[in-house]
């Protein structure tokens, strides 16, 4: 178990002209679970890749701890990206049989448990003899999990997991990955469109925006200082005075807003105000929709 | 620790109170051992670090304490300090929401009282 931290220093990627990530920066630690949530296109496939080096940045660089990560074959050793699989007919994955497939995971991952391997084939009920064209995206996503769990890598980036699964296989998946962590303590990144299920398994949260990071810490920090205020217009406005404010939205004589507090700030209790607790998915939605605040960049506590 | 979480309060929050209500109802007994940080985030599918922050703040009131090695265990005497806690909190808790409620319907502190006085014991439905 590697003791070092993965770190990305002012990453870029740009594909022709257009630039997907702008200069992201952050630090994973060991032993932690991360969620990366982004809309469709934010960038977070590409960063996993980056950070795996199955994909070279235009700027910028990848180290885990003191050595790069591109090209590395020690480093990599620690590195798992286990991607989401999507086969068509033309992608040349798609006559492979499963068994192949895993022999294939073995061999790139230097830790991997076959006997896990096994154990997890029978609890997904997955046939190792049929062609990976033949599985449904449930069984893919199985495979996805399959090939993370097994890979024992210290920094495990499992993307999309939970896409093609049923509530509750996701629900399996989400204690499947809590007895790994709480067995190896290895580091995993999940990114994740589900997000206030997998919302309480994410120690820390990165949130990407349009290619920016726009929020790196911890989750639990994030939720304390994000309420929903709500009321009559003039006592919500009062109310919110000189805070940061995202996604006001008014019905009639009512008002909503979202609000970040900065440390020290308070809403104030005076206006009769109803002042409630959010979830990460609507923080989400409040920094990332289109009505949010587009200069947004909350600092990470 | 059966009862479900909600997403109107912090999770670790939750855990606290979970644990202190099974304290209450005699589900764990005083010196038995409190379910671990992992027995927790696995029942509950949350993060370790959460569960364990839910528990330190148990460890903070002295209600549970640790035994090195072997877990975290129910203090003596935790039944009923959590009684004399929450006895203390009660009016912020219940009262203060209730009169504030009240009041905006027009119910009078003297039909309130009425009220209570009426209810039967075991907080079977107000009759009226």
């Amino acid at each position: 178990m590697t003791d070092k931290q993965l770190r990305a220093d002012g990453i870029s990627r740009s594909y022709k002209s257009t630039e997907v990530l702008h200069s992201v920066s952050l630090t994973l630690e060991p032993g932690k679970i991360y969620g990366l949530i982004g809309r469709n296109g934010a960038g977070k496939t590409t960063l996993l890749s980056i950070l795996s080096a199955q994909n070279y940045a235009s700027a910028g660089a990848v180290t885990l701890g003191d050595a790069a990560v591109w090209e590395n074959r020690e480093s990599l050793s620690h590195i798992c990206f286990a991607r989401e699989l999507n086969i068509s007919a033309d992608s040349g994955l798609s006559s492979i049989k499963l068994k192949e497939y895993l022999r294939i995971a073995s061999c790139c991952y230097t830790h991997w448990d076959g006997s896990m391997a096994a154990r997890l084939l029978r609890d997904f009920d997955l046939n190792p003899k049929k062609q990976l064209s033949q599985l449904s995206k449930g069984m893919l996503s199985m495979v996805t999990i399959l090939v993370a769990l097994c890979s024992k890598a210290d920094y495990t980036f499992l993307d999309e997991p939970a896409a093609g699964l049923d509530s509750i296989a996701r629900e399996n998946f989400y204690r499947l990955l809590l007895d790994e962590y709480t067995e190896t303590g290895r580091t995993f990144v999940l990114s994740t469109h589900i997000i206030d299920e997998a919302a309480d398994l994410m120690e820390d949260v990165l949130i990407l925006k349009e290619g920016s990071l726009i929020y790196s810490g911890s989750t639990q920090s994030l939720m304390d200082r994000c309420f929903h205020v709500s009321g009559r217009i003039e006592d919500v406005d009062a109310a919110v005075n000189g805070l940061h404010i995202l996604h006001p939205e008014t019905f009639g004589r009512s008002k909503s807003v979202s609000v970040l507090l900065e440390p020290g700030e308070e809403i104030s209790d005076e206006y009769g105000v109803s002042v409630q607790p959010m979830s990460l998915q609507k923080i989400f939605s409040s920094l990332c929709g289109k009505d949010g605040d587009s200069h947004e960049k909350p600092k990470a506590s | 620790m059966k009862e479900l979480l909600t997403q109107e309060k912090s999770i670790y929050l939750q855990i606290k109170e979970m644990i202190e209500n099974d304290i209450l109802r005699d589900i764990l007994l005083e010196e038995e051992r409190v379910p671990s940080t992992n027995e927790l985030a696995k029942l509950y599918a949350i993060n370790p670090a959460t569960a364990a922050k839910g528990i330190n703040l148990l460890v903070d009131e002295s209600i549970v304490y640790k035994k090195r090695g072997i877990g975290m265990f129910v203090a003596a005497g935790a039944k009923e300090h959590i009684r004399a806690k929450r006895r203390e909190s009660f009016y912020d808790t219940y009262i203060r929401g209730l009169l504030t409620e009240a009041e905006s319907l027009g119910i009078t502190r003297e039909e309130l009282i009425t009220m209570i006085q009426d209810t039967n014991h075991g907080g079977e439905t107000y009759d009226r």
